[in-house]
């Protein structure tokens, strides 16, 4: 059994979180399990509870502070993903709060994040997958994120030339950019259905594909560094997108654990 | 012809690179255990006495019945020996039938006999002069008694071809002694000289060398078998040159030879006999000796022992090999091999890279088990589908490969040499494969694999090429027949598989024949015929016509670069390729990517024209004629397109495919889904004058002064008549071209672009003189006086031509202030910001000094080179090997041989991106181009062929050959000399010598060396 945990607090924001992880269930064929971190002995956890009940999914109360608490639940053994709400608020003062911080960059599985105006249509049909083109950060795609696919989905990759990944040389850009999206998608995610290759700042274009593709989710590999320098795509687009973003953390695992590609050796 | 490396013997100073360089060792390091005896074969070369007999009374019968048989098989068997050819065949009696040859080199490498069905034939002498002969005898007799002297009685036992005998040891117990007592031997006549105060035999051996010197032989040959000491002529190592050389022909080189002796070691001081056939043309040879060897053997001498007996045993393997079908070997020579990348994300370019064709055909190096990532593809030149792509054909390389698990290790080689894709698994799985696409037999196609037999299964011998809406295919009898397309434009493949299974090893071997618009009732008859003339050949003499043919396109088309092995490799991986992409008959369609993948749908653009066919006609002119023959029967397309325009003349199309209509896509989606339109197609018509300039380059490089008379005079003609229509002409009386797109595409719709006024007003000028001696002097005057008034943009002041009107007052942005080149500038700063720039994708103006030198002013390369080269992005494959060429020429080779490397190494190294879905012709042309022009500075002047080198600091030197004038040529440059080779008299001018005449044979020129811009820097 694969389980999504839905990590529920007792905001407004919770119900996108909800409404979320149901989808993520649909598109992975996992079941949906809800947590709530108990803040304190005397927080009521009626609203939590009663999302969850009227989602008809298991509730589970959890004890101790949220991310760590969070983040054990998180690794359990039939646990395929996460998902938390990025803020309370939508007009919160930054894009992820300090616990969704903490259990982003700790997690040992995907987490979506799902921003609080996050509005959920319907099933997830149309995921944005921007690729930077390096095996590092396509290798969590192929090996961590298609596995888990069941439902029929479309897949939308994006590849941004930045200064370090400009083409060389565009003998006929009206063929060349064909095959270079061609081979793209062969060595870096040979599931998708097309590719869009644009120039400029990566966050906006992410934004832009995603609105012009109506794409319910997008999805971002990451080596969960907070270092400064790094992961600012990610900080980017975690603060502009309206839609949820899936975190797939790059690190190395083994693909040729008999678990399957979900089961990260602790 | 001679090749440079015969060269390289007759004079030190020519040639390649020494066999002691550790560069030229195989690629698997080297022979150190027995493993390389496991291998097959397509040559023996042995001693005969002690090695294949234990003495010459010996019965002979078992060595004769597997020599015949290895003939018979294929195998070429040459037996070197110090006796002459009446006590070989007295012994031997071979009589060999088969395609494998039997030559016996004897008289210690003076005759060469071939062995047929009717007895020995002499081939080779080497004949003494009668002053040879006399300081033979000379040197005999003062050895004789300089020994004497010294104490030792000696005497001259035999007076042979070209060489004298002297017997060390004349008493009655060594009257004759048997091989196995060399040892005893030694010891006797070791003794029998200390007993004089001599040393050991190599004292006696340098005591005749020195006589021998003073009896006037320049060069004489000293050897020893311990009882003896011979002066002679000629020696083993004469042979073994003469075998090499033979075999070299044949594309039998290095690993593919087993050498076998009993003699490597040293015996007495003096160097086995055996040892002297250890030449350097047999470096990578794998060398075994049977013998005693008391003094143990050379290194790189596998020793094996067991005499004779041993010796049998391996011809027995090299049979049994054979019979089992075994895959053959290649010569792993790292100068000539190429390794494949292994990794998934690189199985695309490897498939491109590793493409096999004859010009006809291609086929792309897809492992055999292909599956998801893979795209096999087989494509024939010119047959297009009727939207204009190239149509793929069945796959005829699949198999099944159960089993087989790709990270295990495993190696791909594309054998340049030879012209095979190879592959060699782990031991446990992978087994080992090799195809061809045949050279010599054009419609056969041939692939062997083998592997134990749970991971190797035939499976469907031909498959349908991916998106194949029109595969059919059929089992017919024990063959399998599948085509594609429809009539008018239809591939159809026949192939037969043999397996065969031997102590659990499984061999599959596949013939297949390929036809293209089969005809009959069974659209697939055509193609069982093919198949049954295929299989009458067998893979095995397929394969040896194949690797005889490739070595002699490559006796054509020989480069060298001594000092740099990885741009030689790099370099003669373009010829390689330039090689299959042409054939010699017919016309030849030659698209971007050539037959090695489906980028650019095969079209035909002034890649062409321009950048690939100049090596075509250098290195296979026939393929060259062929590709002019596509434009010739494309005239009438290209003058109705004209018409169309309202225009005269020829107007070729900037893409063409199967009909000659202009196939160049009229618009693109954006970044935002937006329409954009393209206008190379309508504006790049420099094309028309491109596809002039191939015609006249190919006529006065070949010196085929017919082909202008004829075919080539429409074309040139006609393409005048297009410009003489075209121009419009101003008020002050100035012709113009407005809006055209020069060979730099950042800049749209531009008018009187230099490169294409200048090539417009040199086709004008040409078509007038071939109007003009056809008698039609009105519009040959009325063509001088249009291209005497176009407008070329060239500023007296500034010293220099602006690439079109106005781009001088475009903002004057330099790479230096945006990128490192190469880089797809209009990628990073938007085109539209590019197009108010100066900034250029590719060599434009510069195109001119390298196409057409004699249309530009004196001296305006250099300026020309300094002001545009800082400009230009090198966003086009095309541009870094013509600047490397131009680089050379204005005397700054260093910074040519950096542009040099980046297109030598643009696929090797993926550069761009694409190679996946095909190689860049065009720039592969241009390394040759910057080989060719720019560093050996060559160029047809008239009937003279100019000579100026210019070669970077860190090559020794550059050799090429090719044919100029109808006859070849091989051009050997150091920094201080070079050397002309050629086999009639030759008119040429050296750097800045007057003309003179090369006479047939090997001419040397001393160069001045001037310090290049680098080091004044």
């Amino acid at each position: 059994m694969s389980i999504i945990l839905a990590a529920l607090d007792t905001s407004t924001a919770a119900r996108p979180v909800m409404e979320t992880a149901m989808r993520i269930g649909q598109l992975t064929g996992a079941d949906v399990q809800a947590v709530h971190v108990r803040g304190g002995p005397l927080e009521s956890v009626d609203a939590p509870e009663s999302l969850a009940a009227r989602s008809e999914v298991p509730f589970r109360l959890l004890e101790g502070p949220v991310g760590p608490a969070v983040l054990a639940a998180a690794g359990a053994p039939d646990v395929i993903a996460v998902v938390i709400g990025a803020r309370a608020t939508p007009d919160g003062r930054r894009p992820v709060g300090d616990t969704a911080r903490r259990i982003l960059e700790n997690a040992v599985r995907p987490v979506v994040v799902v921003p609080p105006e996050a509005v959920s249509p319907g099933l997830i049909q149309r995921l944005l997958v921007p690729l930077e083109g390096t095996e590092v950060s396509s290798r969590p795609v192929l090996q961590r994120l298609w596995p888990l696919l069941v439902a029929d989905i479309e897949l939308v990759v994006l590849h941004v030339f930045t200064d370090t990944t400009l083409p060389a040389m565009l003998d006929r850009p009206e063929y060349d950019l064909e095959i270079l999206g061609r081979e793209f998608l062969s060595r870096h995610c040979p599931h998708a259905s097309y590719i869009e290759l644009r120039t400029g700042p990566v966050a906006t274009r992410v934004a832009e594909v995603s609105e012009e593709h109506d794409t319910d989710l997008i999805v971002l590999s990451w080596s969960q560094s907070p270092a400064p320098g790094r992961a600012r795509v990610v900080r980017e687009v975690l603060s502009g997108s309206a839609i949820p973003v899936l975190l797939l953390p790059d690190s190395p695992y083994n693909v040729d654990d008999p678990a399957g590609p979900m089961r990260v050796p602790s | 012809m001679q090749t440079l490396i015969e060269r390289s013997r007759a004079n030190p100073n020519i040639g390649r690179l020494t066999v002691s360089d550790p560069a030229r060792r195989s690629i698997l390091g080297g022979h150190g255990t027995d493993v390389a005896l496991h291998e097959t074969f397509e040559a023996i070369v042995f001693d005969w006495d002690g090695t294949a007999v234990p003495d010459r009374q010996a019965d002979a019968s078992g060595v004769r019945e597997r020599i015949e048989a290895l003939c018979a098989a294929g195998v070429h068997v040459i037996v070197v020996t110090g006796t002459h050819v009446g006590n070989i065949d007295d012994q031997l009696r071979a009589r060999p039938q088969g395609r494998g040859q039997l030559y016996v080199c004897c008289n210690r490498g003076s005759e060469v006999f071939a062995f047929t069905g009717n007895g020995p034939k002499l081939v080779l002498q080497r004949t003494a002069s009668p002053e040879e002969d006399r300081a033979l005898d000379r040197a005999a007799e003062r050895t004789v008694e300089r020994l004497r002297t010294r104490g030792i009685e000696a005497k001259v036992v035999s007076e042979r071809i070209n060489r004298r005998k002297i017997d060390l040891i004349p008493v009655p117990a060594w009257a004759d002694p048997k091989k196995a007592d060399i040892a005893l031997l030694a010891e006797a006549v070791t003794t029998r000289l200390a007993s004089v105060g001599i040393a050991n035999l190599a004292e006696v051996v340098a005591l005749a060398a020195d006589v021998s010197r003073g009896a006037g032989l320049a060069d004489p040959r000293i050897t020893s078998d311990v009882k003896h000491v011979e002066i002679g002529l000629t020696d083993k190592s004469d042979s073994a040159h003469w075998a090499a050389d033979w075999l070299s022909q044949r594309g039998i080189t290095g690993e593919l030879v087993l050498i076998g002796g009993d003699e490597f070691g040293s015996i007495g001081g003096v160097v086995g006999s055996d040892s002297l056939m250890m030449v350097d043309a047999f470096t990578r040879a794998v060398v075994v000796s049977v013998g005693v060897e008391p003094g143990g053997v050379p290194h790189g001498v596998l020793h094996v022992g067991s005499g004779p007996k041993r010796f049998i045993e391996l011809l027995d393997e090299q049979l049994s090999r054979r019979t089992a079908l075994r895959v053959p070997n290649i010569d792993l020579d790292p100068a000539w091999v190429i390794p494949l990348p292994t990794t998934r994300a690189k199985e695309r370019v490897a498939e491109a890279l590793g493409a096999l064709g004859n010009g006809f055909v291609g086929t792309r190096g897809s492992r055999e088990e292909d599956g998801q990532g893979t795209a096999p593809l087989f494509l024939v030149n010119g047959v297009y589908t009727q939207d204009g792509h190239l149509l793929p054909g069945p796959n005829w390389t699949g198999l099944e490969r159960p089993g087989v698990d790709r990270r295990h290790s495993e190696r791909r080689l594309l054998d340049l040499r030879g012209g095979t894709l190879v592959r060699f698994g782990n031991e446990g799985s992978g087994g080992r494969s090799m195809r061809f696409v045949s050279v010599s037999s054009p419609h056969a196609l041939a692939l062997r694999a083998e592997a134990p037999e749970a991971h190797l299964q035939p499976g469907d011998p031909l498959r349908p090429p991916r998106d194949a809406a029109d595969f059919e295919g059929e089992e017919h009898g024990c063959m399998f027949g599948a085509r594609t397309g429809r009539a008018g434009a239809e591939i159809a493949v026949a192939a037969r598989d043999r397996v065969v299974t031997t102590a659990g090893r499984r061999v599959v071997e596949r013939l297949a024949a390929w036809v293209v618009a089969p005809t009959g009732k069974n659209r697939l008859d055509d193609a069982y015929d093919r198949l049954a003339q295929v299989e009458a050949m067998g893979f095995d003499t397929l394969l040896a016509e194949h690797r005889a043919a490739w070595a002699c396109r490559w006796d054509d088309a020989e480069v060298v670069i001594e000092g740099d092995p990885e741009a030689e490799l790099a370099a003669r991986f373009a010829v390689f390729h330039l090689l299959n992409a042409a054939a010699d008959t017919g016309e030849a369609a030659v698209g971007a990517r050539g037959l090695t993948g489906n980028a650019y749908a095969g079209h035909v653009f002034w890649d062409a024209d321009v950048f690939v066919l100049p090596v075509l006609t250098a290195i296979r002119p026939a393929a060259a004629r062929a590709m002019l023959e596509y434009r010739i029967r494309r005239l009438p397309a290209a003058r109705a397109a004209a018409e169309d325009q309202g225009l005269c003349g020829a107007r070729f199309p900037w893409e063409s495919a199967g009909d000659g209509s202009d196939v160049t896509p009229h618009l693109v989606r954006g970044q935002h889904n937006e329409l954009i339109p393209i206008g190379t197609g309508s504006q790049e018509e420099h094309i028309v004058a491109d596809v002039a300039w191939a015609a006249a380059h190919f006529a006065a490089w070949t010196g085929d002064t017919d082909f202008l008379a004829r075919a080539g005079r429409e074309l040139l003609i006609d393409t005048a008549r297009y410009w003489a229509s075209r121009i419009r002409t101003d008020a002050d009386g100035n012709g113009h071209l407005n809006g055209v797109m020069g060979p730099d595409e950042y800049h749209e719709l531009v008018d009187d672009n230099a490169y294409t006024n200048v090539m417009a007003r040199w086709n004008l000028r040409r078509g007038a003189e071939l109007l003009f001696r056809s008698g039609d002097t009105d519009t040959a005057a009325t063509w001088r006086a249009l291209a005497k008034g176009l407008v070329d943009g060239w500023s007296p002041q500034r010293g220099l031509y602006e690439q079109f009107a106005g781009y001088f007052e475009l903002e004057p942005l330099l790479m230096s202030q945006v990128a490192p080149p190469p880089v797809a500038v209009d990628v990073l700063l938007g085109a539209k910001r590019v197009a108010g720039s100066q900034l250029i994708k590719q060599a434009d103006v510069l195109m001119l000094h390298h196409l057409v030198p004699e249309e530009v002013v004196d001296g305006s390369l250099a300026s020309c080179m300094a002001f545009y080269e800082p400009r230009t992005a090198h966003g086009s494959s095309l541009s870094p090997a013509i600047h490397a060429s131009l680089l050379a020429r204005v005397g700054e080779p260093d910074r040519a041989l950096e542009m040099f490397r980046l297109a030598a190494r643009l696929d090797l190294d993926d550069l761009t991106s694409t190679t996946a879905e095909g190689l860049h012709l065009a720039t592969m042309g241009g390394v040759w181009h910057a080989l060719a022009f720019g560093f050996l500075g060559v160029r047809a002047e008239g009937g003279m062929l100019a000579i100026n080198p210019c070669l970077p600091d860190a090559w020794r030197a550059l050799g090429l050959k090719f044919r100029f004038g109808g006859q070849p040529i091989g051009i050997r440059a150091e920094h201080d000399r070079v050397t002309i080779i050629c086999h009639a008299p030759l008119l040429v001018r050296v750097a800045d010598r007057a003309p003179a005449s090369c006479e047939p044979g090997g001419t040397t020129f001393p160069l001045k060396t001037f310090p290049t811009q680098r080091s004044q820097r």
